[in-house]
């Protein structure tokens, strides 16, 4: 084992040919697959975003939106005119760039276009590479698997690539959360599992219909479900702008007990009054959120209610919006009342949130969190400071303005780094995933109706489902499996 | 003749191929030797005889022990083989030139293929089998493999040394222990004890030691398996009460007859040994109230059912379907055991009932009314093993060369046992002669989806195979397991016969190149409808069709296209099989032409290999949570490909750990090339002494 890691290091090593060997067997070595796509640079306010593909249809790719030009000359820029494929409109004069294998980023053919930052030019080229076939958002990491597949990063490359993956994958996981919270979530989820239903009985027809008793008409309740599914997609990939408001910028989500000062702070930062504040605990009771430009970034700062346990059911769902939105957020303003920090509620915030976030190492996790300690005007100014074995906090007093300077500097240090990243997947991208996905299943229905032969129709379902979870999550066998056995008595 | 120490009776197992022993005999000056095999397998059953005559096709002396010789081949549950998934797992064994469907070709009393309306891809092959005959034709093939002793008696311990230091592994299993104390020496052993290991008999109340009914548990291996440190679990099954054959009133019941003509289970069969007429049918009636009230009524004398120990989410007694779904006719389908056999199967009423209760219960049924209960059904309770703690080549992580095949490993169902068989006969052979093991993937056969999902994954039930499971089904289909795993069979494990090779080539050419001809021919589907009236071909579009999208119609076969187009098309419909096999990749092409991408991804994951040695709790540099550890130390994946399928470990995980390999293999790397400069020195050395 180890020497054949070794010889698939040594031949990495050498050059462009292919890490991968089939193992034992004599079959050719797998080809790369689908072509994938992906905004590579970073989120934000920039001039030129760039975006990549990988694999074989990269050079039809490119080829189609940049009709009815021939692919230009290998690894040199040329401006080209890019246009939808679909409706013929043009889309932004580009630079682009052509790189076949080997000699590519990712060992495969690809291709970089280089567009006008702008959202509507970037949503564009994204959804027109969706619509070409055999094209499809990238998988979290998925350009860098695929250049370690053919040997085409050094270790250091790897080495620092690996942190950058694992915060684009956390990035994405937040972000698929955001997207999925609201409207456009709660359908998805819901095609979701219809979809899983009705595959679940068509696959309990085909693995146990001959020789045991299902109910009738198992067949004909999913051909219901899943027409039903079609018109509900088709109706609302048509209308475009359903559960799609986008939320650019980074996610700044202010938390803390009670009564430490969250809204004040959220008035201070946006400079209007968002949110009521008043002495006593508990006064926000849901999420509220405003975008704001802090330090000349694009910013979304919500304000949450204080986190703590036995209140009434108004509050303990504002207190489960809190939490669901920390889970969400790209920079955690973690609150205290630097006068109260002994008491029980401050304890638990300090010993659940801010340690589990700063438990992570900086390379491991890409979430970011600054401790702010309100109110230092209550503080003596020649008692003892607010504790030795706090970790690193900044003071402040809403009340006074005073550390607000701290504060800011600090948060733009924060926000080059969040915004800076470039795999952080800006919503644009996970618009097109979306619709990519939405589209996909949609098709796959279509070929199920189509399909007399059962298990080519079961196909269709699966990819259906696939595209489905792809944004949902889960996506299993068993959850299949668990819901044949549920809804059915068989087995022997 | 070969003989050591009060061991049980010999069963010579070829008369040709005694010149092993003989020759080691005589070779040896005086006192008998211990003996010695290449690869020991223990167990008589559906995944023993699999594993012992693999082993010994690919050229291992291989001694098969089992507590009775006369009941090797014994099918301990129903009396059928195959099923949907199951007929899968047959025609693989069988690509590999294993036994049972061979075996089914020559014992079956009823043949039917399952899911006939449903698509090529999950036709389910499958016959009620005589018991009797089944077992006689097995002992008859067991016996007379070449280089396969055959020895009863039980085993109680292994013989441990030190570990090879290239593998990983705290010890190597050198041998084993019979109950009388005598030992057995081989180089790997495969361990298929089915429901014996601390096997426990449940009937109402009562409870008593067994395997089977009738056979004595083995106790003494399972303390030795559990003191290596092996996990174990607890796992429950159960079977059917047998019925008096002439106590049944079939005149009322619904009767279903076999397929005419039969499919043969093997590759290399184009008929049964019986003919349609000749088959026996089977017989459905179904459960009611009474029946329910019954179950209902006598659970506190039912300790199976009330017991704790987890069983399956599907429903394999009648208690559990009264209880899961109550107020429902559950079928019972009546089952021939044999041709003289005096029993019927009543497939559908496992049960544990206090025995005169079975009866009661049974003569409640339709049909039934004055049956005669002849053996009542039972429980059995076993251990089984974690299969995560085996690799993928089914030997275990904790002890080198010692092998799990079948129900050890969780799983259920004689097509399973037999599965698993064939890979750790082939494996533990391979082992021996120190070639890279022969892993099946999930890109390849069902087979590799249920070694796949019981090494990564585990199981809490007694695992059973659905073409559910599978990802890739419309590419693993009973027709093409020849084309997938007979090749390489011959080629990486040399367990195929070169007759089947040939065949399988032919086959696998001919059909490319039909394929090839089937896309060359083209016409405006103007000109198809004229020739193929009675396809719905449609004349909408006006580019040329090709003949492989107009098999694709249901009314279209090759023998109608064939009409259409005599030449070059006559010649590939000659064969039966292979006309019928170039309808079925018809039907499947564009959907297959997708999959195969996907695939391609899947095995570029495999071919990634992780070292077998990473301590992953301990390693330090890499970024793992400890969830993900504890789930890699315990599953131990040998790929990429596994550890992205273990549920929980994230692609963040997935690139650190590709990130920690390459760095280690450029340290080991660097360490070898320094150690190769040490050998050469010390050779120089040596040299030069000599010269002086």
């Amino acid at each position: 084992m180890w020497r054949g890691l070794w010889t698939l290091a040594a031949q990495a090593a050498r050059g462009p040919r292919r890490l991968c060997t089939r193992r034992s067997s004599g079959a050719p070595a797998p080809g790369s697959g689908a072509t994938i796509f992906a905004l590579s640079s970073g989120q934000g306010r920039c001039g030129i975003a760039v975006i990549r593909t990988s694999g074989p249809a990269s050079g039809h790719a490119l080829r189609i939106l940049t009709a009815p030009r021939d692919l230009p000359l290998a690894r040199h820029a040329s401006l080209r005119l890019l246009s939808d494929p679909r409706s013929g409109e043009p889309l932004d004069r580009a630079l682009v760039l052509w790189f076949p294998g080997p000699q590519s980023f990712t060992g495969e053919d690809c291709v970089e276009f280089h567009v006008h930052g702008g959202p509507a030019v970037v949503s564009g080229v994204l959804q027109a590479l969706g619509s070409v076939p055999g094209l499809r958002p990238a998988e979290a990491g998925e350009f860098t698997r695929r250049a370690f597949a053919n040997g085409k990063l050094n270790l250091t490359e790897v080495e620092g690539l690996a942190d950058l993956i694992h915060a684009e994958t956390e990035a994405q996981r937040r972000q698929a959360l955001r997207q999925l919270d609201g409207e456009l979530g709660h359908l998805c989820r819901g095609w979701a599992e219809t979809l899983t239903k009705a595959l679940a009985h068509v696959e309990a027809y085909i693995d146990f219909g001959e020789d045991d008793n299902l109910e009738e008409g198992v067949l004909e309740q999913a051909d219901i479900k899943v027409r039903a599914l079609e018109v509900a997609l088709g109706a609302h990939l048509r209308d475009a702008r359903r559960g799609q408001r986008l939320r650019s910028g980074a996610h700044v989500v202010v938390t803390g007990p009670p009564n430490a000062g969250k809204s004040s702070l959220v008035n201070l930062l946006s400079r209007k009054p968002v949110s009521i504040v008043s002495p006593e605990p508990g006064t926000t009771r849901d999420v509220l959120e405003t975008p704001v430009d802090l330090a000349g970034f694009p910013v979304l700062l919500s304000d949450t209610a204080g986190l703590r346990e036995g209140v009434g059911p108004v509050e303990q769902e504002g207190v489960r919006r809190a939490r669901e939105r920390l889970e969400q957020a790209d920079l955690i303003l973690a609150m205290l009342d630097a006068s109260d920090l002994a008491s029980p509620s401050s304890c638990n915030f300090l010993a659940t949130v801010v340690a589990s976030v700063g438990a992570q190492s900086p390379s491991d996790s890409s979430q970011r969190l600054l401790l702010v300690l309100n109110k230092s005007d209550l503080l003596s100014p020649e008692g003892p400071g607010p504790g030795p074995d706090l970790p690193p906090h900044l003071l402040l007093s809403c009340l006074t303005g005073e550390g607000l300077d701290g504060l800011l500097e600090a948060l733009r240090k924060e926000l080059a780094a969040v915004c800076g990243d470039p795999s952080t997947d800006p919503p644009l991208l996970t618009r097109a995933r979306h619709q990519h996905h939405l589209q996909g299943c949609l098709d796959a229905l279509g070929h199920y109706k189509q399909s007399k032969d059962l298990a080519l129709a079961a196909e269709a379902l699966r990819v259906a489902r696939g595209h489905l979870t792809r944004l949902t999550g889960g996506g299993g066998t068993e959850e299949i499996l668990d819901i044949i056995f549920r809804d059915f008595c068989v087995g022997k | 003749m070969f003989y050591f120490r009060g061991c049980g009776r010999w069963v010579a197992a070829s008369f040709t191929k005694q010149q092993f022993p003989l020759a080691r005999l005589s070779s040896d000056s005086a006192a008998p030797r211990t003996p010695h095999f290449d690869v020991i397998v223990i167990g008589g059953g559906h995944a023993g005889t699999e594993a012992a005559t693999a082993a010994a096709r690919c050229g291992s002396r291989t001694l098969l022990l089992t507590h009775r010789v006369d009941t090797i081949g014994q099918m301990s549950c129903n009396p059928s083989f195959g099923g949907i998934g199951k007929g899968h797992l047959m025609r693989e064994v069988d690509a590999l030139d294993g036994l049972c469907s061979r075996i089914c070709d020559q014992s079956g009393v009823h043949y039917k293929v399952l899911n006939r309306r449903k698509g090529p891809a999950v036709w389910g092959l499958r016959a009620q089998i005589d018991r009797k005959l089944y077992k006689q034709n097995m002992q008859k093939e067991i016996l007379n493999t070449p280089l396969l002793t055959v020895q009863e008696g039980a085993v109680e311990d292994l013989i441990l040394t030190e570990p090879e230091p290239e593998h990983t592994g705290k010890c190597r299993v050198s041998g084993v222990v019979l109950v009388d104390g005598s030992t057995v020496y081989a180089e790997s052993v495969i361990l298929t004890t089915g429901t014996f290991l601390r096997g426990m008999i449940v009937i109402g109340l009562e409870t008593h030691p067994a395997g089977r009914l009738g056979d004595q548990p083995s106790i003494g291996l399972a303390q030795t398996l559990e003191k290596l440190g092996f996990v174990v679990g607890r796992l429950k099954t159960g079977t059917p009460p047998r019925i008096a054959k002439e106590s049944i009133n079939f005149s009322i019941l619904n009767k279903h007859i076999p397929d005419n003509p039969s499919v043969p289970f093997s590759f290399t069969n184009e008929t049964v040994w019986i003919k349609p007429e000749d088959q026996l049918p089977c017989y459905l009636t179904h459960t009611n109230p009474r029946v329910d009230e019954i179950v209902l009524k006598n659970l506190h004398l039912n300790s199976h059912v009330k017991e704790t120990t987890r069983g399956p989410r599907y429903c394999p007694s009648i208690e559990s379907k009264v209880l899961r779904f109550p107020n429902r006719l559950h079928q019972v389908w009546l089952e021939p055991e044999g041709m003289d056999s005096d029993l019927i199967y009543p497939q559908g009423l496992s049960m544990t009932l206090p025995a005169e209760l079975q009866e009661k219960m049974i003569t409640c049924i339709r049909g039934l009314e004055k049956a005669k209960v002849i053996q009542p059904g039972y429980g059995v309770q076993y251990d089984y093993l974690d299969p995560r703690q085996i690799t993928p080549s089914l030997e275990t992580h904790l002890v080198q060369r010692l092998f799990f095949a079948g129900q050890i490993n969780g799983t259920t169902g004689y097509e399973e046992a037999a599965a698993q068989g064939v890979i750790a006969g082939i494996n533990a052979s391979l082992r021996v002669s120190r070639k890279p093991p022969f892993v099946v993937s999930r890109t390849e056969g069902y087979i590799g989806v249920l070694i796949d999902d019981l090494t990564t994954l585990g199981t809490s039930e007694p695992y059973r195979m659905f073409t559910s499971r599978v990802e890739f089904r419309l590419s693993l289909r009973p027709d093409n397991a020849d084309s997938r795993l007979t090749l390489r069979g011959y080629k990486d494990a040399g367990c195929v016969s070169q007759q089947r090779y040939e065949r399988a080539c032919w086959m696998k050419s001919s059909l490319e190149e039909g394929i090839s001809v089937l896309k060359s021919i083209e016409f405006l589907s103007s000109k198809w409808k004229k020739l193929i009236p009675e396809a719905s071909i449609s004349t909408s579009r006006s580019l040329p069709v090709r003949a492989l999208d107009v098999l694709k119609y249901e009314e279209v076969d090759m023998d109608s296209l064939a009409k259409a187009v005599p030449e070059p098309l006559k010649k590939y419909t000659k064969c039966r099989e292979l006309a019928e096999r170039l309808k079925i990749e018809a039907t499947y092409e564009s959907v297959l032409f997708h999959q195969l991408q996907e695939i391609k991804g899947v095995q570029q994951d495999e071919a990634l290999q992780l070292p077998k040695d990473l301590d992953y709790l301990t390693i330090r540099d890499v970024s793992l949570s400890h969830e993900v550890r504890e789930k890699l130390h315990f599953s131990r994946p040998q790929t990429i490909g596994a550890a992205s399928r273990i549920p929980g470990v994230t692609p963040a995980a997935i690139i650190n750990l590709l990130r920690f390999v390459k760095t280690t293999q450029q340290r080991q790397a660097a360490m070898n090339e320094s150690s190769k400069t040490d050998q050469y020195l010390c050779d120089a050395d040596r040299l030069q002494e000599r010269e002086l």
